[in-house]
């Protein structure tokens, strides 16, 4: 997903817009921040600074500064929770686990190369029962007794799902084993960090209920979610740059900006 | 284990059962040893010399390694994966390493054993004891142990010479003068940590024992290269860990390995064989999976007899230490035999991976086997490495084709029973088209 | 200038000689075998070793060109995956790799030794599928115990004899005495290199010094040290130096061989000052003392001061424990501290390659080292492979984000 997000000096959120990223996301993100200027009724210039995060922040030719996404992540979430010291993103692509203290990053861990414990694992599942990822989330919580998914690999777990169909288990156990298996997988790795109140999940996949429910479990303690948990890295980067935007004025420095116009990609001209 | 229809398909030896409760033993014995105040230690295998030393202190040794296979069979050891995991230590290691890591870590935590600990556990050690052998893991693994364990570390060195090397003037001496130094200054170690001194009559004993009891351990093992193969790789699975973890007192154990002797030489003189029809002898290399030893009873059926295997658990080729007086001399020389003991005919025949490879290439060959099964494991990199040679040699050399099956140690969904069943109809016909070219290129079998 | 009939090969002869410094370093790294094998047309005979315990001054004595056998990640693993299962050590599988594309059929002979234990079933499966005319395997303790020094120049003695019948030349301690000073003046050069990397910017990056190591480990001796002091005369009066940068970082672990990790580290907000790696400081730090028989010299450096964590050591042998955990990290670990302040380094990357025992079992102690002594710090795993590079990089990134 690409996401777009503009902010005004007080910090208020003017537009937001979200698109699949798809193959072309180098050619995305002109497109998505064009759609976003003129819902804010904005032009190109007016706009003070661009931070660009995320796999495709090289792409994005009219950044004025790219960050990594596990520092804008952090920042988001804090903004949103000032106590938090634990932010569990789990995303289309890739999971991470955010370590915060007085609001800083102070630690991360990341897996951005195993489809098991990511959104793919329940997309790749979900298709293969049948079901919209969006729906995961509700037909879990009808489970009472929930199935134990074995495999760690998106593969053979996608196998097992369809035997134990077979074999008559209903649905709803299995959707919550699941759950169950992506979020112990996931906390599994965020252990290795120093695990503490407050715990905030964001990303596509804390839209799932059954994935809340699960990680709550596993971690043994409360996660809070945001009202929007796609835009936590977005919100971070908006604003990083706010804060460097101001940071300048304050100084009476020029705002450090690159010479940049609202165009595509090319690799010749 | 106690069904009845898996009991017929392969003949258990009665002698095994002793043997292979010894060990079972050993848990519980070193928690025991432990409540009462007395020293126990964490030991890697250390091919006897070690032992002997610690045996003859009293200290209560049991085996992490072991325990590593005995928590992946309760389905116990993912708990401990998962806190290694937690703990930094990377996925790709030692699924042995990563348990017992994991198991201290909790232990530390808690204070004492964890309650869902399989068996009885392992207590907190007095000493902590690595041996030189086969794998960087041995050290490394206990060296990182530092983080929970009160308890002093000795890494017993123990030299690991290539063929073509060790036949060099002087060069299996100074291996020797080396394994006995060692020897000599664990011993002086064991003295310091626990006030008293080493009763060096006691350890004469000891050595002597386990000295006796690896020889006749030999001679059982020797009686399997009948047709029928009276003893299946089972039971040696079974049998085998009383001789390496020297759980129990040597000489006992020595007694219960004549009395094997005696059972498997009575089935030889009467032609009795370990599964009622033998149509093909089978090899195994390297790690058996412990957890899922009950495939074998099903290839048992199909007339698949497992009658050698896992050269690092056989008990090295006889050697007559008659001239050596002094006993740390003879235990060294014994482990040294254990390593080397194939290097003489390895370098004459140009095979120069002489310890873990080359010995197939005589196991299958005096065997008498029509096919080997390989088992590569995803986290013992030492247990898989000489897989591939021992397949093309095997092949190369005596034409005898091999069958692979993956599995790890403690990762038990990777290991699939129903693949290796499917996998296996079509290697018989494999084993028969290598019989037939075999009988033509002159083969003794 | 040459005039009348212009001779090809002159041409060539006369444009190479102004290659000096850095630019030759460059040249070497790219294209390593193009020395060697003028050297091997000049009759001289060159010996592959793996690792850095093999002792090199054995070679340098008999006249014999030591080339360190390194691997190629652009070059797919295709021909090691008949020999050596696909979940061990990616850079030696690499190598093996090579070897079995012929590659390394210029080397008249090769030594390796016990440096791990990937590195000891190398020796074996290269003897069985490469066959060289000579290969010698040193069975390295892996421990600094007495009685494994005393091996260790037993095994050195063996190595000698092989070598001995292998040139028929004797290895007299006059000669050894002079190859170890040949080598030893090779780290001080590295060391006076190394030096400037201290200042802020520092006057040579982290890529440029991997290069001109690699240059190192396929050149004789004394080409070597000609090369270094050309650099270093070369970078004390760069005028156009580095970007100062926030960040100075160290980067420790598993073998390093090629740029595109240090490249990729300081394309971002950070200058690599400093390395504990085996194509750097690990290989040529430490020196050989003269001793009155130059292998006690040579057994004692090779074991007991090379700072690779494949050789066990413990401070004492009670402080291998939880009581003495700390006292005993300090013991592993405080040469680090020295090069983090005598540096100036405000971050540490640990990098290690998938599959290596050796330096993965160290991660959690170094990191409690670490973080007891301040320093941040981030591990990172890789698997020899330049497609691995992009996560990394964002974990790089951050890392500098969370230290700026």
């Amino acid at each position: 997903m690409t996401k777009v997000l503009i902010i005004d000096a007080d910090g208020r959120i003017c537009v937001r817009v979200v698109g699949p990223t798809g193959a072309e996301h180098r050619r995305l993100a002109n497109r998505v921040m064009e759609e976003a200027l003129e819902r804010a009724n904005l032009s190109f210039g007016e706009i003070s600074y661009v931070i660009a995060t995320g796999y495709g922040r090289l792409n994005v030719p009219f950044a004025d500064r790219q960050i990594t996404e596990l520092t804008c992540h952090a920042r988001g979430v804090v903004s949103l929770f000032p106590t938090v010291r634990i932010a569990i993103d789990i995303g289309g692509q890739d999971a991470k686990g955010l370590q915060i203290s007085d609001g800083k990053l102070v630690d991360f861990v990341m897996n951005d190369r195993c489809a098991a414990g990511t959104g793919r694992f329940l997309e790749v599942i979900a298709d293969a029962l049948g079901l919209r990822v969006e729906e995961l989330g509700g037909i879990s919580l009808k489970s009472t007794n929930k199935v134990k998914i074995s495999s760690t690999c998106t593969v053979f777990a996608q196998q097992e799902v369809v035997s134990r169909i077979s074999e008559g288990v209903p649905l709803e156990d299995i959707v919550a084993g699941l759950h169950d298996a992506i979020a112990s997988r996931v906390v599994r790795m965020v252990r290795r960090l120093k695990i503490e109140p407050d715990v905030v999940f964001t990303g596509g996949v804390a839209r799932n209920i059954g994935v809340v429910n699960a990680l709550k479990e596993n971690l043994g303690c409360e996660v809070s979610v945001p009202e929007d948990p796609l835009l936590s890295g977005a919100l971070g980067a908006a604003l990083l740059g706010k804060e460097l935007t101001l940071k300048a004025l304050a100084k009476g420095e020029p705002i450090q900006r690159r010479e940049r116009h609202l165009e595509e990609v090319t690799f010749f001209k | 284990m106690t069904n009845e229809k898996k009991k017929r398909a392969i003949n258990r030896l009665q002698t095994m059962y002793p043997l292979r409760a010894l060990v079972d033993g050993m848990y519980e014995k070193a928690v025991e040893a432990s409540k009462e105040g007395k020293p126990t230690a964490w030991c890697m295998v250390n091919w006897w010399g070690g032992d002997v030393i610690l045996r003859a202190m009293d200290v209560a040794c049991v085996y992490p390694e072991d325990y590593g296979a005995v928590c992946a069979a309760f389905g116990a050891a993912s708990d401990y994966l998962a806190r290694a995991d937690s703990d930094g230590f990377p996925t790709h290691m030692c699924g042995y390493a990563r348990n017992c890591l994991g198991y201290a870590a909790q232990m530390n935590d808690l204070g004492e054993i964890p309650p869902e600990a399989p068996m009885a556990g392992m207590p907190k050690p007095t000493l902590l004891l690595s041996s030189g052998y086969f794998c960087d893991t041995r050290y490394k693994w206990f060296q990182a142990l530092g983080r929970y364990l009160d308890a002093p570390l000795w890494v017993l060195e123990m030299p690991h010479p290539g063929v073509k090397e060790n036949r060099m003037e002087g060069a299996r001496e100074h291996d020797v003068n080396f394994l006995v130094a060692e020897l000599r200054e664990f011993t002086s170690f064991v003295e310091g940590l626990l006030g008293k001194k080493m009763d060096w009559d006691r350890l004469e004993k000891l050595v002597d024992d386990i000295i006796e009891m690896n020889r006749v351990w030999h001679q059982v093992n020797e009686l399997r290269k009948a047709r029928p193969c009276p003893m299946h790789s089972r039971d040696f699975w079974s049998s085998m860990p009383a001789s390496l973890y020297t759980a129990a007192d040597p000489e006992e154990t020595a007694e219960l390995y004549r009395k094997m002797y005696d059972e498997v030489k009575y089935m030889v003189e009467n032609k009795i064989g370990a599964i009622a029809e033998e149509k093909y002898r089978l090899a195994f290399a390297e790690l058996p999976p412990w957890h899922s030893l009950g495939v074998f009873n099903q290839l048992a059926e199909r007339g698949w007899n497992f009658v050698i295997e896992s050269w690092a658990y056989h008990p090295p080729k006889p050697i007559d230490l008659s001239k050596v007086s002094d006993p740390l001399e003879r235990i060294a020389r014994l482990t040294y035999q254990y390593f080397s003991g194939y290097f003489e005919e390895a370098f004459k025949t140009g095979n120069w991976w002489g310890y873990f490879a080359y010995p197939y290439l005589e196991f299958v060959r005096e065997y008498q086997c029509d096919g080997i099964v390989l088992h590569p494991l995803l986290t013992c990199r030492t247990a898989t490495n000489h897989l591939m040679i021992v397949q093309n040699q095997l092949m190369k050399k005596l034409k005898v084709p091999s069958l692979v099956i993956e599995g790890d140690i403690v990762d038990l969904k990777l290991f699939d029973p129903a693949d290796a069943l499917m996998k296996a109809e079509t290697f018989e016909e494999t084993m028969n088209h290598y019989r037939r070219v075999r009988k033509e290129e002159g083969f003794k079998w | 200038m040459v005039t009348g009939k212009v001779n090809r090969k002159e041409i060539l002869l006369v444009s190479e000689e102004v290659s000096k410094g850095l630019t030759r370093a460059k040249e070497i790294y790219q294209n390593r075998t193009r020395r060697v094998k003028e050297l091997k047309q000049e009759g001289k005979k060159v010996i592959g070793y793996l690792c850095i315990y093999p002792v090199v001054e054995m070679l340098t004595a008999l006249d014999l060109v030591p080339y360190r056998i390194l691997g190629d990640m652009s070059e797919p693993i295709t021909k090691a995956d008949a020999c050596l299962p696909a979940v061990v050590c990616p850079f030696l599988r690499s190598c093996l790799d090579l070897g079995l594309k012929n590659k390394y059929d210029f080397l008249d002979g090769a030594v390796m030794a016990h440096a791990c234990e990937v590195a000891e079933k190398m020796a074996h499966i290269w003897r069985i599928y490469l066959g060289p005319p000579c290969l010698h395997f040193i069975d390295t303790p892996h421990t600094a115990h007495e009685a494994a020094q005393r091996q260790h120049k037993e095994l050195l003695k063996d190595f000698k004899k092989t070598l001995e019948s292998f040139t028929g030349k004797e290895l007299s301690t006059e000669r050894l005495q002079e190859a170890i000073k040949a080598h030893n003046q090779q780290r001080a050069l590295v060391r006076e290199l190394y030096e400037l990397r201290k200042p802020d910017p520092p006057l040579i990056s982290g890529t440029e010094t991997l290069q001109v190591m690699v240059a190192l480990m396929s050149l004789p001796v004394g080409e070597g040290n000609e090369l270094l002091r050309q650099v270093i005369s070369e970078v004390k009066q760069r005028k156009d130096g580095l970007l100062k940068k926030p960040a100075r970082l160290l980067v420790w672990g598993s073998i390093i061989d090629d740029i595109a990790l240090m490249e990729m580290i300081e394309g971002l907000e950070a200058n690599v000052v400093m390395d504990d790696t085996c194509v750097g400081s690990r290989a040529y730090f430490p020196e050989v003392e003269l001793t009155k028989d130059p292998l006690d010299g040579l057994a004692y450096r090779y074991l007991v001061e090379l700072k690779c964590p494949r050789t066990f050591r413990q401070a004492a042998l009670d402080e291998t424990n939880k009581k003495g955990y700390m006292a005993d990290l300090e013991s592993r670990f405080g040469y680090l501290k020295d090069y983090a302040k005598e540096w100036n380094v405000n971050g540490v990357i640990l990098q290690a390659l998938r599959y290596c025992d050796i330096h993965g079992y160290e991660v959690p102690g170094l990191k409690d080292y670490l973080d007891n002594i301040g320093m941040p710090n981030i591990y990172l795993e890789h698997d020899y492979s330049e497609a691995a590079l992009a996560p990394l990089r964002t974990r790089v990134q951050a890392f500098l984000e969370v230290i700026g």
